[in-house]
């Protein structure tokens, strides 16, 4: 069962306010609800007013600023004074900082910009001026003593046609007085210099500006220079920008990494804040006090008693309500070693809070399948090396990474008794090693059955106990159907059970006629709530049941495939030279490892999933969110 | 002969199977796909949507299982 959860109100005078709000926020124990719509208080919620809601958009304002400050200045292992500012202090920090922080992304952006832009000019350029060498020496004043213009042009086609109708277009308008060349920058478009005499200049412009024809006048920087000259220039300046870019990226990195470490300090206390203000919104009033209504766990109200007691000057009162009516909030709360399988829960969906809580089943159940299905001491031995390097290296920063290497672990753990029981590790190298099996080789020609059986039986016990906790479930619920309907699964499956034992001379033939009642009576049981629609869904469901405990073969399924290929990595090693042979062995076995590592997991939680959980699990449960969690993070 | 129409028996039952469920497995997987890039919490639910199919090759394991242990 999740944690059972109480639902408490807090009051105290309205000058307390904003201590009660702080202390709840550290502690971190209480989830809020609306007061207002507590039916027995009768409360009128707590007035929104402008002052509070500026005093949260310049809190939100603040907030964004640090944020944005701190993306621009990371930097790894920097050092400096940690303690928050004050909000004054931010304010005057900010108000000094703002104009040269601004200054320098905008110079940021045009270096950036200027990178991207120049070489869309240069490529071109470079390709046309061997075909105009006298023009490509000339600059703006040379030009202009010839009474000679120039216009480049990047004209986006693949038809080389579009050149001819422009040649024509500007014989139609000046005559023979141009010279136009062109080659081609890549397969869609192509580059042209067009030289032309001064006064026929605006012309040309205007027809090519009417045929939606752009050209590439370029960048004023280098307008007074000749072809040759500028291009040698954009050359030298590409050259540059790499530099110039570092160094004021640098510069500006220097300039707020030293008061990162305070600045994000900063922003976690205004972060609090926010989340404080924010929450008056929840609350509920009277004349003179203050209405906080919320959820806690059990377990945690005495020490919540007593911290509240110590807080502003023991004004505050707390009080139990009546929760009956309410849904609580979910709070897993397990044994230390089954809590990493709680992730595993709430990957699948969380249960209600007073619906029953898996995590312990599954915490037995879930690592015995994946070690069925591993089986073999040299890859459990590999995969508990690997799931502790993963928790100790990727662990720290992912609550979800340490609890799956957790969950690897357990698994891992029982791939190791596993593996003895079947005598391999790595294969058949362990056996040919002298390790004896303590059950059956799975490689072995007999072995089949046995594994398949063994499948049987622990698909059988699984969906039995999910099919009684269903039935635990529903007698609590006192919901009579849904007693009937499981207990006629179970009858019925227990019928079939007997019946099978019949079949394969396990049971004697007496049984036969129990056995046959048996699943007529879980039919009828399974019909019966049912109507009319039972006479269908009845009999399906009952066949999906069965299909539940024949789904369990899966774990005999993988092992033996697992388990086959070691021994094909083996073989295939045996052949060749011994080198090669090395190789492909390992190869192999770095596969095989890399399924067993991923594959009898995935299909372990599936039949928890499916099978297990469709049995008696209620999922749906909104999880705990204390107030002031968000700090936590 | 009979030993090799019966290994052709038993790899039909997990061949045709594991086809099947790979169809049905397309499907639900594109789908899934789709409603994780939507809403992430829906990830559990997703995989045992995807896995659901998985039955039919399991039940043709255990059809060709049968074929082999007890024919």
């Amino acid at each position: 069962m999740p944690a059972p959860m109480v639902k408490v109100q807090i009051a105290g005078p309205k000058k307390r306010l904003e201590e009660a709000l702080d202390r709840l926020y550290r502690l971190r124990l209480l989830q809020l609800t609306p007061a207002g719509s507590e039916p027995v208080l009768e409360l009128a919620p707590y007035p929104g007013d402008a002052e509070r809601a500026a005093r949260v958009e310049e809190l939100r304002l603040r907030i964004a600023q640090l944020d944005g400050l701190l993306a621009l200045g990371e930097t790894s292992g920097e050092a400096g004074p940690t303690e928050a500012s004050s909000e004054a202090e931010l304010a005057r920090e900010l108000g000094e900082l703002m104009p040269r922080v601004e200054e320098l992304t905008a110079r940021i952006d045009d270096l950036r910009t200027e990178a991207a832009v120049l070489p869309r000019y240069l490529a071109p350029l470079r390709l046309l001026l061997p075909l105009v060498p006298e023009l490509a020496a000339l600059d703006e004043s040379a030009l202009d003593a010839l009474q000679l213009d120039t216009i480049v042009l990047v004209i986006g086609t693949e038809d080389d046609s579009v050149l001819v109708a422009l040649r024509a277009a500007l014989r139609d308008l000046v005559g023979e007085r141009f010279e136009l060349v062109s080659a081609r920058v890549d397969s869609d478009a192509v580059g042209c210099v067009i030289v032309l005499r001064h006064e026929d200049a605006d012309a040309v412009r205007e027809l090519l500006g009417r045929e939606r024809v752009r050209s590439l006048p370029l960048p004023a920087a280098y307008e007074s220079l000749s072809f040759r000259g500028a291009v040698a220039a954009m050359e030298r300046r590409l050259d540059e920008l790499p530099a110039e870019l570092d160094r004021t990226s640098d510069e500006l990195r220097n300039l707020l990494a030293p008061q990162a470490p305070s600045r994000r300090a900063t922003r976690s206390a205004l972060a609090a804040k926010l989340d404080q203000v924010e929450a008056i919104e929840q609350l509920g009033e009277t004349r003179r006090a203050f209405v906080i209504v919320g959820w806690t766990p059990r377990r945690e109200l005495a020490r919540l008693r007593d911290e509240l007691d110590r807080t502003a000057s023991g004004e505050l009162v707390l009080e139990q309500l009546d929760e009956r009516d309410a849904e609580p909030p979910v709070l897993l709360a397990n044994w230390r070693l089954a809590r990493p399988f709680e992730f595993l829960i709430r990957l699948f969906d969380l249960p209600r809070s007073r619906a029953l809580d898996p995590t312990l089943l599954m915490a037995l159940f879930l690592p015995l399948m994946v070690g069925v299905m591993v089986g073999d001491v040299g890859y459990g031995v590999v995969l508990l090396g690997l799931s502790v390097f993963v928790r100790r290296r990727f662990g720290g920063g992912s609550p979800a990474v340490r609890d799956l290497a957790r969950v690897f672990f357990a698994g891992a753990l029982w791939a190791v008794v596993f593996g003895f029981l079947f005598g391999e590790a790595f294969g058949d190298i362990g056996h040919r090693l002298g390790l004896r099996a303590l059950w059956i080789y799975r490689d072995g020609p007999d072995a089949v059955e046995p594994l398949l059986v063994f499948s049987l039986v622990l698909g059988a016990v699984h969906v039995v106990l999910g099919l009684a906790l269903g039935l635990w479930e529903a007698a609590r619920k006192r919901s009579s159907a849904e007693l009937l309907e499981r207990s006629g699964s179970l009858l019925a499956l227990v019928g079939v059970f007997a019946l099978a034992g019949v079949a394969v001379d396990r049971l004697a033939g007496i049984a036969l006629l129990p056995a046959a009642a048996a699943i007529a009576l879980g039919l009828t049981l399974l019909i019966g709530p049912r109507g009319a629609l039972g006479l269908i869904m009845g009999p399906l469901e009952f066949v999906g049941t069965l299909g539940n405990v024949l789904s369990y073969l899966r774990v005999g399924a993988v092992g033996l495939a697992s388990a086959y290929l070691a021994l094909v990595a083996n073989r295939l090693g045996a052949l060749g030279p011994i080198w090669l042979g090395l190789f492909v062995a390992l190869f192999f076995h770095v596969l095989n490892l890399a399924l067993a590592s991923f594959s009898p997991m995935i299909q372990a939680l599936r039949l928890h999933y499916v099978e297990f959980f469709s049995k008696f699990y209620e999922g749906g449960g909104q999880p705990f969110r204390p107030f002031g969690e968000r700090a936590a993070q | 002969m009979q030993t090799g129409l019966m290994a052709l028996g038993a790899g039909i039952a997990v061949g045709l199977g594991a086809i099947g469920s790979g169809l049905a497995q397309a499907r639900i997987g594109a789908a899934a796909m789709a409603a994780i890039a939507e809403k992430p919490e829906l990830t559990g639910r997703a995989i045992l949507m995807v896995a659901i199919p998985e039955t039919l090759v399991i039940l043709g394991f255990a059809v060709a299982a049968m074929i082999i242990v007890l024919l």
